[in-house]
C-alpha cells in the first residue's frame, strides 16, 4: 500500500469518470492520471514515477493530451489529477512526435542502459542522431538518466541524505557529498530498488556492503550468530528492531530470517511433542 | 519619530525638501552602480575635496540614475531659482570647472547635457526649480527623453536614494497613508484592477486578479515577495529602480501587504546587486524608523514587515516555485504547478504567497496616488501604464527608456536609441532576455505589448532589448543565448537538460562550418519539442532564439552548413 493510499484512508474516497483514449474509466478524485493508466493497463512510458512519492514531473515521458473543447494541451499524466468529465489521449501525432526525440535525448544521455535502448524500441526508436555521451570513469556506467528516484527515496522515504544531486543544468550528476565514502549512508539499497535503468551497482563481499556507484561507501554487514552469513546493513538491523513495538526474543534477534525460520519451525514441532515453546 | 498622521508625514517632507532645496547651491552625482563603473566615485571624491577646503557654502550629494548610460558620469547642479541642470561625461578633472561655475550662481555650460525648470514627480505635485539658463537644451529637447514618459523612474536620478526625507518631499507614502488610513482592502484591489496593471516580470498575468486570488486563500498567514532576481543578460530595469528609488519599491509593497492581508514581505535579490542590496537595507532600516515598516503603520493597528533574502546565484531562482525553493534553503528547483504560490500548500513555507516583480509593486503607488483611470490611460488597451526597458547592445544611445506600452520598437529604437552605434544598420533586437526572440527590423512597427511580442515569436520578458546590428551573426546570437539558458537550466527535466546541452552543440557545429542542411531541421525540431515537453518556463522559452532566428534570418543559417 502507497503512503497515499495511507493518509487517504480515512476520508471515502469520491469516484470520478476519466476518458483515456476514448474509452470511460473509474478514478478516485484527485488520483493522477498515470496512476490510473498504470491499474488499467494503459501504456504510458514512464521513468521517474513511484508511487509511494509526490509526483515529481521530470523525465516528461508521460506526456499526455488534454482533449479541450477548442485545443488540446500537453501535459505530464504523472502530475495531472482526476476531475470528473477529464479526457485525455496518449497516442495522438503530436505526443508520439515528442516522445520520439525525448528517447533519442535518452539514447544519447544512457548509451549503455538497456532498458532505455529497450524501452525506446517499444515506441519505434532505435537510434539517435545526437552525440551519446560516454564517460568510461562513470561511477553509473553512463547509465542514469537523473529521474531523480533514487535522491529521491534516500532522502524522503529513507531519510538517510547519502546522495544528492551535484552540479546543474548538463553538468547534473548524482552521488555521494564530494564524491567521497558517506557515513551517512545505512546500505538499505533503495536506491538500487528504484532505478529504472539498472544503474546503481552494489555488492556484498564478506562482512561488508559496498555501493560501488556512491564513491565506493562501505557499510559493515551484521553476520548471523547461527549460519555466520552476513545478511542485513549492521545500522538498519538494528533500527529495524528497534522499531518494533516487542522487541524480539535475545536469541532470534542476531540471526539471519533463514536461521530464524528454521528456529521457530524447530520451536513449534517440539511444542507440539509436548515440549514447551518457549518463543511463545 | 514614528509618523502616524498626515501632520507628520507633512514635516518630515518639509525637512525633505530643505534637502532638495537647500537654499543655496547643490551638486548631485548620480552613483548608481552604472555611474560608479564609468568614475562617479572619482567625481564624487573630487568634488568633496575642493569643497571641502575652498566652498563650504556648497552641499553636495548623492543621487540616483536618470537613465542615459551614454552619456554617465552625470551630474546635477540646482541653484536657488534656477533649473536643474544635468551635466555629462564629467570626470574628475571637470570638478574645478563644475565648483567655479557653481560658485558664480552659474552652470558649466560646456558640460551641461540639458536643463529641467520643473519636474512632475507624478505622485507628488510638479516640483519646480525655477528660470533660466536659456542657452542650455531644455530635457523636452533631448531626444533620448523627449519620446520617454516617467513614471516608475519618476524619482530616478532626482533625489537621494538614502534619505528617506527626499521621497517624501516628491510625494512618497502619501500613497501608503491614503491607502492604509482610507480604503478598505477591496477598494484597493479594485483600483489595481480597473488600472489593468499586468506583472512586469514578463509574463503579464493581471496584479490585481493574483492579488484577489492571495487575498481571498484562507490561511492564517501570507506572504507578500518581490521578485528582484533580476537575471537576463543586458537587463538591468530593476537594479536602477532599487538603486535609485527603492522606498517606491517599499511603498508598493505596503500598500499591496495591507490589501492582501500580509504581516511579512520579502525581497528576493540576487546577490550579484550588491549595491541595490545595501540601498534596501538602508531604505528598510529608515522606513522602520519611521513607523512605515513594523507595528501600527500609521496608526492603524496595521503590522508589516520586509525582509531580505538573496539569491545564490542562479538564473532559474527567477521562476516562482524554484524562487521559493531557494529561500527555503532548498535547491533551486522548479517543481511542476499546480500547487500555485496562491494556492494554500504552495507558497513560502506553505503559506499562500503573493510574487510580483520589483516594477510591478513600483507601479502600486502611482495607481493609488492618481487613481486607476488616470493610469489607465497611459499605453494601449490591455497593456496600460508605462514599461521600463533597458536598451542596449549595438544602438547609439544605450541607456534605461521607460514609455507606454504599445510604443512601437521603431520609435525605441530609432527615435530615443538613434539607431545603430558607429553608423552602422540596424539589423535587429531581442526582446525578453534569453527567453525572448530576435525581432527583425522589418517588423519594428510591433508594437511594444504583451501580446504582439508573442505573435512575432518574442516575448517581453523583464524588459532586455539588445540590439544587433550589420555586423552581428545571427546564428552566433542564437548560441550565445542557448548557451546561457543551458548553464542556467537547473538539470531537472530532460527536454532542458538535454535538449539544450544538444541544441549548443549542434549550433557549435554549424558555426565551425561542419554542419549540413539536416542538422538545421533536427535544430529546429528539438526546438519544438523542448518548448513543448519542458517542465518550467525556463526551458518552455529557451529555444526563441533559435526559432525566432530560424524564421527570420534562415539563410545565415544555409550559408553555414553544407547542402
Amino acid at each position: 500500500m502507497t503512503r497515499r493510499e495511507e493518509s487517504g484512508a480515512d476520508t471515502p474516497k469520491k469516484h470520478v469518470a476519466v476518458t483515456i483514449n476514448g474509452k470511460k474509466y473509474r478514478a478516485d478524485e484527485g488520483e493522477t492520471l498515470l496512476s490510473v493508466a498504470i491499474r488499467e493497463k494503459i501504456d504510458i512510458p514512464h521513468l521517474c514515477y513511484e508511487a509511494s512519492l509526490e509526483p515529481y514531473g521530470a523525465c516528461r515521458l508521460c506526456m499526455v493530451e488534454v482533449v479541450g473543447k477548442e485545443k488540446n494541451e500537453m501535459t505530464t499524466s504523472c502530475t495531472l489529477r482526476a476531475t470528473e468529465g477529464l479526457e485525455i489521449a496518449t497516442d495522438t501525432p503530436e505526443i508520439v512526435k515528442h516522445r520520439n526525440i525525448l528517447f533519442e535525448l535518452y539514447l544519447a544521455e544512457a548509451p549503455k542502459s538497456e532498458v532505455i535502448k529497450k524501452m525506446a524500441a517499444r515506441y519505434g526508436v532505435k537510434k539517435t542522431r545526437f552525440f551519446k555521451k560516454i564517460d568510461p570513469a562513470d561511477l553509473l556506467g553512463n547509465k542514469c538518466v537523473l529521474c531523480g528516484l533514487c535522491v529521491r527515496a534516500c532522502n524522503e522515504i529513507m531519510g538517510a541524505g547519502a546522495i544528492n544531486f551535484i552540479n546543474r543544468g548538463p553538468y547534473t550528476v548524482v552521488n555521494t557529498p564530494y564524491f567521497e565514502p558517506t557515513g551517512d549512508c545505512f546500505g538499505c539499497g533503495a536506491c538500487v530498488k528504484v532505478c529504472p535503468t539498472d544503474a546503481i551497482q552494489m555488492e556484498d563481499i564478506g562482512g561488508e556492503r559496498i555501493m560501488k556507484s556512491w564513491s565506493n561507501t562501505r557499510v559493515p554487514l551484521v553476520q548471523c550468530e547461527c549460519c555466520g552469513k552476513y545478511y542485513a546493513p549492521e545500522e538498519l538491523a538494528v533500527s529495524t528492531l528497534a522499531r518494533l513495538d516487542t522487541p524480539p526474543k535475545e536469541e532470534i534477534a542476531k540471526i539471519c530470517p533463514e536461521c530464524r525460520g528454521k528456529q521457530i519451525a524447530r520451536e513449534e514441532i517440539l511444542a507440539k511433542r509436548g515440549g514447551a515453546a518457549k518463543h511463545a | 519619530m514614528k509618523i502616524k498622521t498626515a501632520a507628520d508625514l507633512e514635516a518630515k517632507k518639509q525637512a525633505g525638501l530643505r534637502k532638495l532645496q537647500p537654499g543655496k547651491a547643490r551638486i548631485a552625482v548620480g552613483l548608481a552602480t552604472c555611474g560608479k563603473a564609468v568614475g562617479g566615485m572619482r567625481v564624487y571624491e573630487r568634488l568633496r575635496e575642493i569643497i571641502g577646503t575652498d566652498s563650504p557654502d556648497i552641499d553636495l550629494s548623492r543621487v540616483g540614475c536618470i537613465g542615459y548610460c551614454r552619456e554617465e558620469p552625470l551630474v546635477n547642479i540646482t541653484l536657488p531659482g534656477k533649473p536643474l541642470v544635468i551635466l555629462h561625461r564629467v570626470t574628475g578633472d571637470d570638478a574645478e570647472e563644475i565648483i567655479r561655475a557653481v560658485e558664480k550662481g552659474e552652470a558649466p555650460e560646456g558640460k551641461a547635457l540639458c536643463r529641467i525648470p520643473s519636474w512632475d514627480h507624478v505622485t507628488g505635485c510638479t516640483f519646480t526649480y525655477g528660470r533660466g539658463f536659456d542657452r542650455i537644451p531644455a530635457y523636452e529637447d533631448i531626444p533620448f527623453f523627449s519620446h520617454q514618459k516617467k513614471v516608475i523612474l519618476r524619482d530616478a536620478g532626482l533625489i537621494n536614494p538614502e534619505d528617506i526625507d527626499e521621497y517624501i518631499a516628491v510625494g512618497g507614502y502619501t500613497a501608503a497613508q491614503k491607502a492604509l488610513t482610507g480604503m478598505a482592502p477591496d477598494a484597493i484591489i479594485g483600483e489595481v484592477e480597473k488600472s489593468g496593471l499586468r506583472g512586469r516580470g514578463g509574463a503579464g498575468f493581471p496584479t490585481g486578479l493574483k492579488w484577489r486570488i492571495t487575498r481571498d486563500a484562507k490561511a492564517d498567514k501570507k506572504y507578500i515577495v518581490c521578485n528582484a532576481d533580476e537575471g537576463d543578460p543586458g537587463a538591468y530595469m530593476n537594479r536602477n529602480e532599487m538603486e535609485s528609488d527603492p522606498h517606491m519599491l517599499i511603498e508598493g509593497m505596503i500598500i499591496g501587504a495591507y490589501a492582501m492581508g500580509s504581516a511579512e514581505g520579502l525581497i528576493f535579490i540576487r546577490a550579484e546587486y550588491p549595491l541595490a542590496i545595501r540601498r534596501l537595507e538602508t531604505a528598510i532600516g529608515q522606513a522602520r524608523e519611521y513607523g512605515l515598516l513594523g507595528e501600527d503603520i500609521f496608526g492603524t493597528g496595521f503590522s508589516f514587515d520586509i525582509g531580505i533574502a538573496t539569491g545564490a546565484g542562479a538564473f532559474v531562482c527567477g521562476e516562482s516555485t524554484a524562487l521559493v525553493a531557494s529561500i527555503e534553503g532548498r535547491t533551486g528547483r522548479p517543481h511542476p504547478r499546480p500547487p500555485r504560490l496562491t494556492d494554500i500548500g504552495g507558497g513560502l513555507f506553505g503559506y499562500p504567497t503573493d510574487l510580483n516583480n520589483v516594477e510591478t509593486w513600483c507601479n502600486v503607488p502611482v495607481i493609488i496616488s492618481k487613481g486607476s483611470d488616470w493610469y489607465a490611460r497611459i499605453g494601449a488597451k490591455g497593456n496600460t501604464g508605462t514599461k521600463v526597458f533597458s536598451l542596449v547592445g549595438k544602438v547609439d544611445r544605450v541607456g534605461l527608456v521607460e514609455v507606454p506600452l504599445g510604443t512601437s520598437l521603431n520609435t525605441i529604437v530609432f527615435d530615443i536609441g538613434n539607431g545603430g552605434a558607429n553608423n552602422k544598420k540596424v539589423k535587429a533586437v531581442q526582446t525578453g532576455g534569453p527567453s525572448g526572440g530576435c525581432i527583425p527590423v522589418r517588423l519594428f512597427d510591433t508594437p511594444v505589448d504583451y501580446e504582439s511580442l508573442n505573435r512575432v515569436g518574442s516575448i517581453m520578458g523583464s524588459g532586455g532589448l539588445v540590439v544587433m546590428d550589420e555586423d552581428t551573426g545571427m546564428v552566433d546570437i542564437a548560441r550565445y543565448f542557448i548557451n546561457f539558458a543551458t548553464i542556467e537550466s537547473c538539470g531537472k527535466c530532460v527536454p532542458c537538460r538535454e535538449g539544450l546541452k544538444h541544441t549548443l552543440l549542434l549550433l557549435n557545429k554549424i558555426l565551425a562550418k561542419k554542419g549540413t542542411k539536416k542538422d538545421i531541421e533536427t535544430l529546429a525540431e528539438l526546438s519544438e519539442t523542448i518548448v513543448a515537453t519542458s517542465l518550467c518556463g525556463l526551458g518552455q522559452t529557451a529555444p526563441n532564439p533559435v526559432l525566432t532566428t530560424l524564421a527570420y534570418f534562415r539563410e545565415e543559417y544555409d550559408a553555414l552548413v553544407k547542402p
